[in-house]
């Protein structure tokens, strides 16, 4: 049995109309594909301040300790005196400590994507070719036994190119 | 000059997919012979100078450093303007930066895997280069972190990571469009560099969130990258190169250089991968008067050099200043100044800025020029140190000069390869820069 329900759009202000429809019906479990970002939809998702953020800013924290620990933990390792200076000789290291901040900032900040943005997921969904190129695609994922035509009447009305029921993970 | 007509969506994704799908018989030769090249005079010199030894070099007792270390701050400095230049456009949210910044990315990518080659020739025996790293070892020696050339080593390697996520990540979304028009082993693939990218709203979300903050990191790292090169000769005492401006110079350079290699890197792609719907006059002639910016700030920074020596009266500073501005290297000086401060005037002119073969030239002679500057700060400081009976003469030889044309080749290289395996115009941010999809604005 068909628990999706998925809308093909030519045009990027129709399709977002419907995905605002569907939304204030009820409808919460929407995927929206799109060719290029567009915000009015990440507003219709409720999305926010991304919590990649945070992977960033702990990965520049971490990165900062790291970089200062290595170069004091080497240089106390190995004793290298230089002209009766002090081992520990912080300015040096603060070059070590702001490359590691921005590595490890970057590399978090990588990290993060995936977590927050669930890639990689090469496992089969529900994707037609032409979002990726010039047409707007929404899924409504209607949950077991619900009753898709009210969504299909949406969707179709709002403008659709092309209204289909599919099975799969949206 | 014919009217412009903006291409559709479906246009942009035709268009650049072409340039990868399709390859002709001529790519296929450039390519040859570019491998050729870097094999010929990159590689076989190089095992040449491993079998002899690091003396078939023309470096020697005074003069440690040559042409190796030259081309690697070219090089480096060759790097600057892409992904920098990128990073701040897209935080100022600049929308001509969208149909380049892909291949000005890959040149920055490309140049620092030449300028990393570099330092592998340079060090001579480079199997020990690892030693540079800090890795455990039986012997218990680690790096000396107090060093410019620890700097560099942390410095480049972070550049060179944050450089291929900043392109890499930029060209997820491209990467599908690339997965959704191929078939087989190449969908497989692109399957697999997509990460399996639908272009869901959480997807661009979190891409966006992402690639924000590797703009806003790669800004100061850049900025950090040549400054610490620049250290590598600064924190030194030898006259020519002690000199505290040499930060925002090295600084100003690369992104000089930089920028002019985005020129000429914009003239080739639009030319040979018929580019000309997307990258336009506008382009050529936004970065034509960063060029001009550039070059201003660069002319100053060398009168403030001259000026701060002059007046510093450090009699030995004075010496290697005027073996520079007159002395056997003075012509090479001079073609600089030339390159880099007069020919740059022309595109005061309109005209010159908007001439495609004008601004290819005037690109290459600013090139030209910064390879020579880069020259000039080793070959005319290292040999002539403090005492006259300890001066020397540094001449790169037969094997350097070879070497440095490969260099060229192995970019070139690097280059052919990435046009065919990532689109080199960012399909999607192109797209947002063409007239949205809307039916009231189609009037249907």
């Amino acid at each position: 049995m068909a628990n999706n329900v998925m809308g093909v759009f030519q045009y990027e202000d129709e399709f977002l109309a419907a995905a605002q429809q569907l939304r204030d019906s009820g409808y919460d479990k929407l995927t929206l594909m799109t060719p290029i970002p567009i915000h009015a939809s990440e507003k219709i998702q409720g999305l926010g301040k991304s919590n990649v953020r945070r992977f960033t800013l702990f990965g520049a924290l971490l990165g900062a300790v790291c970089g200062m620990a290595l170069a004091v933990g080497t240089a106390l390792v190995y004793i290298l005196p230089t002209g009766g200076r002090p081992i520990i000789t912080i300015p040096p290291y603060l070059v070590i400590t702001y490359e590691m901040t921005i590595l490890l900032g970057i590399l978090f900040t990588l990290f993060g994507f995936h977590i927050v943005s669930g890639l990689p997921a090469w496992n089969d969904k529900i994707y037609r070719i032409e979002s990726g190129v010039d047409r707007f695609t929404l899924v409504v994922d209607l949950g077991d036994g619900a009753d898709p035509v009210q969504a299909e009447n949406i969707i179709r009305e709002s403008g659709a190119e092309e209204v289909s029921r599919l099975e799969g993970d949206a | 000059m014919a009217e412009y007509s903006p291409p559709s969506y479906a246009d942009v994704n035709r268009d650049v997919m072409r340039t990868i799908l399709e390859t002709g018989p001529k790519y296929w030769m450039l390519l040859g012979g570019s491998v050729l090249v870097a094999v010929t005079c990159f590689f076989v010199p190089w095992i040449h100078q491993l079998n002899v030894g690091i003396g078939t070099a023309g470096m020697n007792r005074s003069a440690m450093w040559g042409s190796y270390l030259s081309n690697f701050i070219f090089w480096i400095g060759l790097s600057h303007s892409g992904t920098l230049l990128s990073a701040v456009l897209h935080i100022t949210q600049s929308d001509w930066r969208k149909a380049i910044y892909r291949s000005a990315e890959a040149m920055t990518l490309f140049s620092l895997v030449t300028a990393a080659l570099f330092v592998m020739v340079h060090v001579g025996r480079v199997w020990f280069v690892h030693w540079i790293a800090p890795i455990p070892n039986q012997m218990g020696l680690w790096p000396n972190f107090r060093s410019p050339l620890s700097f560099d080593v942390m410095a480049v390697t972070t550049y060179l990571t944050a450089s291929s996520v900043f392109i890499y990540m930029g060209s997820v979304p491209d990467f599908a469009a690339v997965r959704d028009s191929s078939t087989g082993m190449r969908r497989r693939l692109y399957t697999i560099f997509s990460f399996g990218w639908r272009g869901t709203t959480r997807e661009w979300h979190t891409l966006g969130w992402a690639y924000t903050f590797f703009a806003v990191l790669v800004i100061p790292l850049a900025v950090s990258v040549h400054s610490i090169v620049s250290w590598d000769f600064a924190l030194s005492i030898i006259p020519g190169l002690h000199h505290t401006i040499f930060a925002p110079y090295f600084v100003c350079g690369a992104i000089y250089s930089g920028t002019a290699g985005i020129v000429t890197v914009m003239f080739l792609i639009r030319k040979y991968l018929n580019f000309e719907r997307y990258i336009r006059q506008i382009h050529l002639d936004n970065l034509a008067k960063l060029l001009i910016v550039l070059s201003s700030i660069w002319t100053y920074i060398n009168i403030m050099e001259l000026f701060n020596t002059w007046y510093g009266g450090n009699s030995e500073a004075i010496e290697a200043l005027n073996w520079r501005l007159t002395g056997f290297y003075a012509p090479l000086f001079w073609e600089m100044i030339l390159c880099c401060t007069f020919v740059p005037m022309l595109m005061w002119t309109k005209k010159i800025r908007h001439n495609w073969k004008a601004m290819l030239i005037i690109s290459l002679l600013i090139n030209l020029g910064m390879l020579t500057e880069r020259f000039i700060i080793v070959a005319t400081s290292l040999p002539r140190k403090f005492l006259p009976d300890a001066y020397g003469f540094y001449f790169p030889s037969i094997v350097e000069i070879i070497i440095t044309i490969g260099s060229f080749a192995i970019f070139t290289t690097l280059f052919l390869i990435f046009i065919k395996w990532v689109p080199s115009v960012s399909i999607y941010e192109v797209k947002e820069t063409l007239k949205p999809l809307r039916r009231a604005d189609n009037g249907e």
